[in-house]
């Protein structure tokens, strides 16, 4: 398993929509995801779970891959984070 | 066109006049509860397979509306989530429902997520996955989208009733008039119509079960008939009463430059009521002294957030460059009948007397802050006046003006332009600012009478209330005491009073109001033309006398008695 630390800095947070880009692109990762929250773990690959994470704009979460390609799904699922999902 | 045995049916109140004749278009009323029953162990792949299927085609008709508004491109995502798919699967799958039930309970759950979050943004997304869900119960059930924006030909819609949220999304080139089982004359869907100088009836009974999709109808919202299927001679004799009815109302206008004023010499203002910047320039090819209501309300109805400072200031700004004379803003006045697609209101027992207006206004001052930077940013740029709906205490009057003041103060230190002596006034709908009027009137620049809520609050008669609508009637001895004594109040202290109720257009009023000492009038514009003209044939001090008859009557009889109505 691999795992990074990232503040989510898109400014209404996992929201509606940005949390529909991430799913989208974790949709397509093979590896296992967990984004971590304090005590709070959500799979990006689902919506719903997702924002029920209420993930929002300054917090430091901690992103987990594991399974198969976990390296480059950890890069992607970083990158889709920093960028600011299309906000 | 002969589809069927002519009938006729009538109602007593026209909500909005003219005459229309098409086919109707029946907005069916849905039922979206889950079917209730079992399926057995070797029904599981079909009944997945048909949750599939309606995952499918649910997402096809999302992914045509999403081309259109972004709201949709997350919904897509919605449909297609793994959890509620799992969710509902597995519900099949171990517990043998069928798809209907498995889809209503894993919704009703991810909807309690949603409703126990914290953040106000989060709860308001269960709106989203019930959405959600009624598009994919809609599928699984067979019944068709109530997608008003499908409406591709020129009908008479028909429906139940209509919320804001249907007619948002309606697409009015193609409506002809409107017809409603339900609601009263100054329900939302008469206001619409009128502003769009559409007919429309509403309160019209057994209207669901009597006419059929594709009847041919003629709407006749002048003396209050529908005539469903009508026979040859019939449509001929309403093509002429229709042509008659054009002409009559070009007539009025051709006069309508002249201005209202009585035949001994008193003057009154005719101004027009809108909902939108389309409303404003239709208003202005009218012969009208300003704007007496700009209900901006529906800025933020027909969007998916709270519309900014910037967003409203361009509203407002060409609002103000389109009219020359005076343009009266109210402050946000939703609640009540009046709900927004991004805000989730807590269900109230009595929505009315609840939260609603100025009381969300003062408790949300960010938004009610963009709101009035906007309106003094617009005052720049014409003779732009605020007002505050749903008015009861000095307590509200006072906060609403420091926060006004606060936003003057910010404007000047950010450099920005605004009429810094604008006029504010408030809306007289409730009993408690009638029985104050006096000390508003100290403490205001003008009133403006609201005649549908004040009616309804006086009453104590719910307006949407087909049961009592007999028992609204703003001829009512305390409506019609209660006009006077806020004019006369206004009066003492030497400010305008106008009204922007439904009161103010109708005809049969016009003799009190002017009587009584009415300043202003405000109404749909398609009106004016008609009450300008009333008003030019008047007498100042024959109205006086009559009013003066009708506010000592003791009688609903009485009063329209003496206004020669009955």
């Amino acid at each position: 398993m691999v795992s990074q630390k990232i503040t989510v800095t898109n400014k209404s947070g996992l929201h509606l929509r940005p949390a529909g880009e991430l799913s989208k692109i974790a949709a397509t990762c093979k590896s296992n995801i967990t984004l971590v929250k304090g005590e709070k773990s959500v799979n990006p690959k689902s919506v719903l779970i997702l924002m029920s994470g209420g993930i929002k704009c300054g917090d430091e979460i901690v992103v987990e891959c594991d399974g198969e390609n976990e390296e480059q799904d950890l890069k992607t699922i970083i990158d889709a984070i920093s960028s600011g999902l299309g906000e | 066109m002969w589809g069927g045995l002519m009938k006729t049916l009538s109602v007593d109140r026209i909500a909005s006049k003219g005459i229309a004749m098409g086919n109707a278009y029946v907005l069916q009323k849905q039922d979206l509860s889950p079917e209730n029953y079992e399926i057995s162990a070797n029904q599981i792949d079909s009944e997945i397979m048909k949750y599939d299927n309606a995952v499918k085609e649910a997402a096809s008709q999302i992914e045509i509306l999403a081309q259109k508004s972004d709201i949709f491109t997350a919904h897509l995502e919605l449909v297609k989530d793994i959890s509620l798919y799992g969710g509902v699967t597995n519900r099949i799958r171990n517990e043998l429902q069928n798809a209907q039930v498995a889809l209503d309970l894993t919704a009703a759950e991810f909807c309690a997520i949603f409703d126990s979050m914290e953040d106000e943004y989060m709860r308001e997304r269960s709106a989203d996955i019930k959405d959600i869900r009624n598009r994919l119960m809609r599928l699984l059930k067979g019944i068709g989208q109530t997608d008003l924006k499908s409406i591709q030909d020129k009908v008479i819609l028909i429906a139940e009733d209509l919320a804001p949220s249907d007619t948002s999304s309606l697409n009015l080139d193609y409506i002809l008039g409107f017809l409603t089982e339900l609601g009263g004359v100054t329900s939302h869907v008469c206001i619409i119509a009128r502003n769009l100088e559409l007919p429309a009836l509403v309160g019209v009974p057994d209207l669901l079960t009597s006419i059929h999709n594709d009847d041919f109808l003629i709407l006749d919202a002048v003396t209050g008939k529908i005539i469903i299927n009508p026979d040859d001679s019939t449509i001929h004799r309403y093509e002429s009463l229709k042509q008659d009815y054009v002409n009559k109302r070009k007539e009025l206008e051709r006069s309508s430059f002249l201005p209202a004023t009585t035949i001994d010499g008193r003057t009154v203002k005719i101004c027009a009521n809108v909902g939108n910047i389309e409303d404003v320039r239709k208003a202005t090819t009218h012969h009208i002294d300003g704007i007496g209501l700009f209900r901006s309300e529906f800025l933020y109805m027909e969007n998916s957030h709270f519309p900014t400072e910037e967003e409203q200031f361009t509203v407002y700004k060409e609002a103000a460059s389109l009219c020359s004379s005076e343009l009266i803003i109210r402050t946000l006045d939703i609640g009540g009948d009046k709900s927004l697609p991004y805000y989730k209101f807590e269900t109230e027992e009595n929505p009315f007397l609840g939260w609603r207006a100025i009381r969300i206004s003062l408790e949300l001052e960010d938004v009610f802050k963009a709101q009035l930077r906007a309106i003094l940013r617009a005052s720049a740029f014409g003779n732009v006046k605020i007002m505050y709906p749903m008015i009861i205490s000095m307590e509200e009057l006072n906060k609403a003006n420091e926060i006004l003041t606060a936003c003057k103060c910010e404007l000047e230190a950010e450099g920005l332009a605004f009429n810094p002596d604008i006029k504010v006034g408030i809306m007289i709908e409730t009993p408690a600012a009638v029985l104050c009027a006096a000390n508003f009137a100290k403490h205001v620049d003008f009133f403006s009478i609201g005649t549908n809520d004040l009616t309804q609050y006086v009453l104590a008669v719910d307006r949407g209330n087909k049961k009592i609508s007999a028992l609204y009637d703003s001829f009512h001895p305390a409506v019609v005491q209660s006009i006077k004594h806020i004019i006369d109040a206004a009066h003492a202290e030497n400010i305008e009073v106008g009204m922007c109720g439904e009161f103010a257009g109708d005809e049969k009023a016009t003799t009190l109001l002017l009587g009584l000492g009415l300043d202003e009038f405000s109404m749909a514009a398609g009106e004016t033309a008609n009450i300008k003209n009333i008003i030019r044939n008047s007498s100042y001090e024959k109205a006086k006398e009559c009013a003066k008859r009708a506010a000592a009557a003791y009688t609903l009889q009485e009063v329209k008695k003496e206004l020669s109505i009955i």
